[in-house]
């Protein structure tokens, strides 16, 4: 079967360039069998796969080398595939949800003029990802985590018509690029330092070359994870995954939330060995996730926007992951990374149903009361809310419970503190979503929908001529089903020490080596019982002020006004980063163009500094447009040149 | 044989002067025919330089083509062009002080150079022996520059059809 | 006196005379073609190309030099021979059509071209400072006439001045250098100089020599502070000449750069390495930063020539093997991925109006897709987006930096060419993100133009997937 593995990324490429060429000349069924099944099929191999390795036991590791990519003297670069337990996992998560965000898409996007470009973008971010997951050397590894990045633009500006789109975009693209300098110049310095970028080579090299804590694999680390950082929307890059919410929202719930922005995640799990080596970058890992956690749960408290308190959620829960990889618990962060992918992508989609609904009304404000009109997204919503809050048995249960008890366990009381008062965040402000969309009285009438601008898709209005909450069509409704149990029953596979076997623990084996000792069951029975408490005591609370006795929350908002402005303004951060950054960038390039360009070179070559009003009219661009010019300024040149070789 | 030195000394610093003269009337003489002229007196120094230096053929060369050929296409040109013979221009622009500058520099570190370099002697010769050696390594070691340099002219000649064809 | 049989072997030079001859029967052809045939000429010239290429790959691994050592026909001649030939080929492809719809459709067009390719591969085979210098005028004299080709337009007149103008100045540095360098080595023989250089030391003149024949070349690849042609001259040619231009140009004057420097001055490498590496960072800087500012597509990407000759700069820096075969597939990389750029650019316009400004561009996916796809992923391929030719051109270049100890350049490189994905991708949003113009209804792509296109893009994945191929070619392309 590892003979057919190259089939996994290699059928979404299918798909989408058939799409790309084709498309427009396609029916719309056939779009959508070429979209869909591709990844489908994809699954299927990746299943196949999957068990393959899972058969091959503590010899699942397999490296397939597909052709000789970029063979330089003695130094060789392969389109080379490592097949392991991380891997395998990542591409079903991957292939999986992937396939059901995608006949989630066939309902969601129906009407959209751009079904054609949507699967193609979709399927391309598919195959993007797998090849990022898949690569077995970090230069393939970088170019799916570009690929994904571009598709990640291209996906989140689909809507281009709507500036806010447009303009989000741009910010992801920003944003990610300066994580990526960080990932590249990580990459060049392990081929320095190691002469390879095989993973196996690296990681067979380092324990050999190097010492716990050496200088230039710290430097190595902290580089790679400040990557991470930026494509895993972490302090301080993470302001572009909330306005990335302006893509559609399966966008939202495959790249947002379920695959993508986990990439820095598995990036730091696959490259364990090296941060192994270096705990002052694990513990900078473990830190920024912590911090993160905590800092984006307390956005999400306040905000209106339903998919931006998921956006801020997606952020607080990759913080969670990087404090798992940060303390070491490298298999307990990969398995809170697949428990959320299928509660946070069923949540967003679920959140699309309601969009779909509420032609495109988003804004709690705006909702309540769907639980009678919509049955089947109220349950599985409740399902991923009470997954993501740690409710005892639910997915999100086991996997956040490992991390926070191995974050104790070694040693980070403080982190761990955050990590629990975070999970206590997590429950009040999903619960509080929950109720606030689904309970609580309806804040909408029939004619308020008709004046409402349509946020779902701007074409789909066409489709939706009264304003009428409906469940959504069953393409819709199963994936949500779907999910739901995965939701619910995932967590199962990684339970803790004393309440069962830990299958994921023995599979990881390969990878990350034997688990460490258990804790003793004291222990971690007071640890499981600090979390299902903070977590009920987050759920009660949201029940209380959202359902009971809803004046509350009011009260506290006028009574605590600067920290409810402070969170409903998200800390200030954008505006921060605005003035900080993005000004004074602008103003310098005005600066240079305009004093530098303008006055200085065209004056130079000019007489000097003599003004030259008459020039303006000559102007274009950088430069001046005169022969003359340009000969005085290359003899300077050269005069520079010749009279450096000389004085040398 | 200090007499000889000595007044190739003064024949070298003679033509100089007119070489350097000339130059300077070409670049400031509005008149733009009369700056075509200087030219031609500075290209006269130059084959005079030459002279001295016991380049005889290059001397020659110099003559034939840059004062009989190249100065008088610029006089041509001149001649042709409409407005070009009464306008009288200014030389300078802007730019000059710039240019004299680095101009200098340029001058000050070919001048280090000049004086801090063992300069190799050539060969004594007469003028019989060179000439045929010019030749037979024209259509021997340099057959392929010389063959290229054709090319270039053919190049050249079609270009200066297009651009003149109306 | 005796006069010695020269030593010809005309099979040396078998490339550049096909391109020669060629040339000559396109010239006495436009004699006896009417007007309405002309494109004929253009497929004559092509086959011209072909066939050299076809000579160039029958002499792969002959490695002889002849004519006095003037001229050697070595796998890194001929690598970038094909390379020549095949920017060439492209060229004509995309200006059948275009030159017709100027009305500017005279076989001279073809001749001065194939005289320039000539020009190109005598410079990138040439072995003795002479000859470089005649290949250089030989290229440089007809692309002065081609940019101003278009003589109805001042803006093409002005650009084939300026390139005249400033170009017979920067060749006036070069002559001066090889005559200093003739005078410090007694010789102009490349193998010589090198010999002369393994046994004495450097002096003054040697040092201003070698620094004006790096102004000659820096010129001819548009090099930072040698770059200010560019611009205009890119601007105001026409269209199908920019292309050939920017991308044929720089591989002729890269391979007699390398050749002259890294295979005959390594002597003086301590000197001349820190003055390249220091054009290199600001060839890239500000190649990139001004093409940040630019609304019109043909400067854009004159700018982003001027970054990619500092990204090649970078592979002289390291002088090594590697570095060497690194710049021939980069050279190889940035032909095909920019001629398709431009060739997407030509397939856009209307005719004779040309569609220039990167706002022109807004929508062209809803009407062209293809065309757009195709441009986009051209415009990917310069960024040094993965998985195309420019990626594993940088890679290869920037790896060959950072075994030589240049790792701060390859850093620098990598900076630059994240910043540069900003303005490639700016025509990317507006055919994609934006609103289509008005004016795109009945355009049709020419055939030519879409075969040219069809051929680049191709390329590009090729070179980026399966670079192996071209890499060994490339590594087998080390001068003799």
């Amino acid at each position: 079967m590892i003979n057919y593995l190259w089939l996994v990324p290699a059928l979404p490429l299918a798909g989408a360039a058939i799409n790309a060429i084709f498309s427009r000349k396609m029916p719309r069924w056939l779009v959508s069998v070429l979209g869909v099944g591709s990844v489908g099929l994809s699954f299927l191999v990746a299943l196949a796969e999957f068990f393959t390795v899972l058969g091959a036991g503590a010899q699942g590791v397999f490296n397939v080398s597909i052709y000789s990519w970029i063979p330089v003297g003695n130094f060789k670069i392969d389109v080379a595939f490592l097949l392991d337990p991380l891997s395998a996992l990542m591409l079903l998560g991957v292939t999986g949800v992937g396939f059901l965000i995608h006949v989630y898409s066939t309902g969601y996007m129906a009407e959209d003029e751009s079904y054609g470009r949507f699967f193609t973008y979709l399927n391309l971010f598919v195959f993007s990802m797998l090849i990022l997951v898949l690569g077995s050397n970090y230069l393939l590894m970088y170019v799916g985590w570009a690929l994904v990045g571009l598709c990640s633009y291209l996906l989140i500006s689909f809507w281009f018509t709507r500036p806010a789109a447009a303009a989000a975009g741009k910010k992801a693209f920003i944003t990610t690029r300066i994580g990526d300098f960080g990932f590249g110049l990580g990459v060049i310095l392990i081929f320095v330092t190691f002469g390879s970028l095989n993973f196996a080579d690296v990681f067979a090299r380092a324990p050999q070359m190097f010492q716990l804590g050496a200088p230039i694999i710290t430097t190595i680390t902290l580089l790679l994870f400040a990557g991470a950082v930026g494509k895993s929307a972490q302090l301080p890059l993470y302001v572009w995954l909330p306005d990335a919410m302006e893509g559609p929202t399966p966008v939202s719930a495959l790249i947002h939330a379920a695959t993508m922005v986990t990439a820095g995640v598995y990036m730091v799990a696959r490259s364990h060995v090296l941060f192994s080596l270096a705990p002052f970058s694990s513990e900078v890992v473990a830190v920024i996730g912590a911090v993160t956690a905590l800092f984006a749960a307390t956005i999400a408290l306040t905000q209106m926007d339903l998919k931006r308190v998921l956006a801020y959620s997606t952020i607080s829960q990759l913080g969670y992951m990087f404090l798992g990889v940060g303390v070491a618990a490298y298999g307990a962060g990969i398995f809170h990374l697949m428990t959320h992918a299928f509660f946070k992508a069923l949540l967003f989609l679920a959140a699309g149903s309601v969009m779909h609904a509420m032609n495109g009304v988003i804004d709690m404000r705006q909702l309540g009361g769907l639980r009678s009109k919509m049955r089947w997204t109220y349950i599985t919503f409740f399902a991923a809310a009470l997954a993501i809050s740690g409710f005892p048995l639910f997915s999100g249960f086991f996997s956040k419970d490992e991390i926070l008890a191995q974050a104790f366990e070694s040693g980070h009381i403080i982190l761990w503190a955050i990590g629990l008062l975070t999970a206590g965040l997590t429950a009040f402000y999903i619960f509080r979503a929950f109720f606030l969309t689904f309970h609580t009285q309806a804040r909408w009438t029939e004619d308020e929908g008709r004046k409402t601008e349509s946020r779902h898709s701007p074409s789909s209005v066409v489709g939706h001529p009264s304003f009428h909450p409906h469940e959504s069509p069953a393409s819709m409704t199963v994936p949500l089903a779907i999910l739901a149990v995965l939701a619910v029953v995932a967590g199962f596979v990684g339970m803790p020490s004393v309440m069962g076997p830990n299958f994921l623990e023995g599979f990881f084996a390969p990878v990350f080596g034997e688990a460490a000792a258990a804790i003793p069951a004291g222990t971690e029975w007071m640890l499981i019982g600090a979390s299902v408490a903070v977590g009920l005591i987050g759920i009660g609370v949201a029940y209380w002020f959202y359902i009971a006795s809803p004046e509350i929350p009011v009260n506290l908002a006028a009574q605590f006004k600067g920290i409810y402005t402070l969170l409903w303004n998200k800390y200030y951060v954008d505006e921060f980063y605005s003035a900080v950054f993005v000004e004074p960038g602008r103003r310098l390039a005005m600066f240079l163009w305009q004093v530098i360009d303008v006055q200085v070179i065209d004056g130079f070559a000019n007489g000097l500094g003599r003004a030259m009003a008459s020039f303006s009219g000559a102007l274009r661009g950088w430069q001046t447009g005169y022969a003359r010019a340009y000969a005085l300024l290359m003899l300077v040149g050269t005069v520079i040149v010749i009279g450096w070789l000389m004085l040398r | 044989m200090l007499t000889s030195q000595f007044l190739t000394y003064v024949a070298f610093f003679v033509l100089s002067a007119i070489a350097l003269i000339g130059a300077f009337l070409a670049v400031t003489l509005r008149n733009l025919v009369r700056a075509a002229l200087g030219l031609i007196l500075s290209f006269m120094g130059v084959a005079g330089i030459y002279f001295v230096l016991e380049a005889e053929f290059v001397a020659i060369v110099q003559v034939i083509i840059y004062i009989g050929a190249i100065s008088v296409l610029i006089l041509f040109a001149i001649m042709l062009t409409r407005g070009l013979m009464t306008s009288a221009a200014s030389t300078q622009n802007s730019q000059w002080i710039g240019a004299a500058f680095v101009g200098m520099l340029m001058f000050a570190v070919l001048f280090f150079v000049a004086i801090t370099t063992n300069w190799p002697l050539a060969q004594p010769h007469t003028i019989s022996d060179l000439i045929p050696r010019l030749g037979a390594d024209l259509v021997t070691t340099y057959l392929l520059p010389f063959e290229a340099v054709s090319l270039l002219l053919l190049a050249a000649l079609i270009g200066a059809i297009v651009i003149a064809r109306e | 006196m005796p006069i010695l049989v020269p030593d010809i072997n005309l099979r040396i030079i078998a490339p550049a005379l096909i391109v020669t001859v060629t040339a000559i029967v396109v010239l006495l052809g436009e004699l006896v073609t009417p007007a309405e045939r002309k494109r004929w000429l253009g497929y004559l010239s092509i086959a011209g190309l072909v066939v050299a290429a076809f000579a160039a790959f029958s002499l792969w691994g002959a490695n002889a030099s002849g004519f006095s050592g003037m001229v050697v026909a070595d796998n890194f001649g001929l690598f970038l021979t094909l390379t020549i030939a095949l920017s060439a080929a492209l060229s004509i492809l995309l200006s059948i059509p275009f030159i017709h719809a100027h009305e500017i459709d005279q076989g001279e067009y073809y001749v001065l071209l194939l005289a320039s390719v000539a020009g190109m591969i005598v410079m990138a085979t040439a072995t003795d400072l002479i000859v470089i210098f005649l290949g250089l005028e030989l290229l440089s004299l007809p692309l002065y006439i081609l940019a101003a080709f278009q003589r109805e337009d001042t803006r093409s007149l002005e650009a084939g001045i300026k390139y005249f103008l400033l170009g017979a100045f920067s060749s006036a540095f070069f002559l001066y250098g090889i005559a200093l360098v003739f005078g410090a080595t007694g010789t102009t023989n490349l193998a010589k100089i090198a010999a002369s250089l393994a046994q004495s030391a450097g002096s003054p003149m040697l040092s201003i020599g070698v620094g004006l024949l790096m102004v000659g070349f820096a010129f001819k690849v548009a090099l930072v502070p040698f770059h200010w042609w560019t611009p205009d001259v890119y601007d105001g040619a026409p269209t199908t000449v920019t292309a050939f231009m920017s991308v044929a140009v720089k591989a002729a004057a890269f391979g007699a750069f390398f050749r002259t420097f890294q295979f005959a001055l390594p002597a003086l490498a301590l000197d001349w390495r820190a003055v390249a590496a220091v054009l290199a960072v600001l060839t890239m800087t500000l190649g990139n930063v001004a093409a940040l500012l630019q609304s019109n597509v043909k400067r854009m990407l004159a700018y982003s020539s001027i970054a990619h000759a500092g990204y090649i700069l970078i592979a002289l820096v390291a002088m090594s093997a590697n570095g060497l075969s690194s710049a021939l597939f980069y050279l190889l990389a940035y032909t095909v991925t920019n001629l398709g750029a431009f060739g997407a650019v030509i397939a856009l316009s209307d005719g004779a109006r040309e569609r220039l400004e990167i706002k022109d561009f807004a929508g062209a996916a809803r009407e062209h897709p293809l065309v757009a796809l195709a441009l986009t992923i051209c415009l990917l391929s310069l960024a040094g987006f993965p998985p195309f030719a420019g990626f594993v051109g940088k890679f290869l270049i920037f790896g060959a930096a950072v075994e030589t100890g240049w790792a701060w350049l390859a850093v620098i490189g990598v900076l630059n060419s994240l910043v540069s994905v900003y303005f490639y991708l700016r025509p990317v949003v507006q055919m994609y993100m934006s609103e289509p113009a008005e004016g795109w209804s009945g355009i049709r792509v020419a055939p030519l133009v879409a075969l040219a296109l069809l051929i680049a893009v191709i390329s590009v994945i090729a070179l980026g997937v399966f670079p192996a191929p071209a890499i060994a070619l490339a590594a087998g392309g080390l001068i003799r």
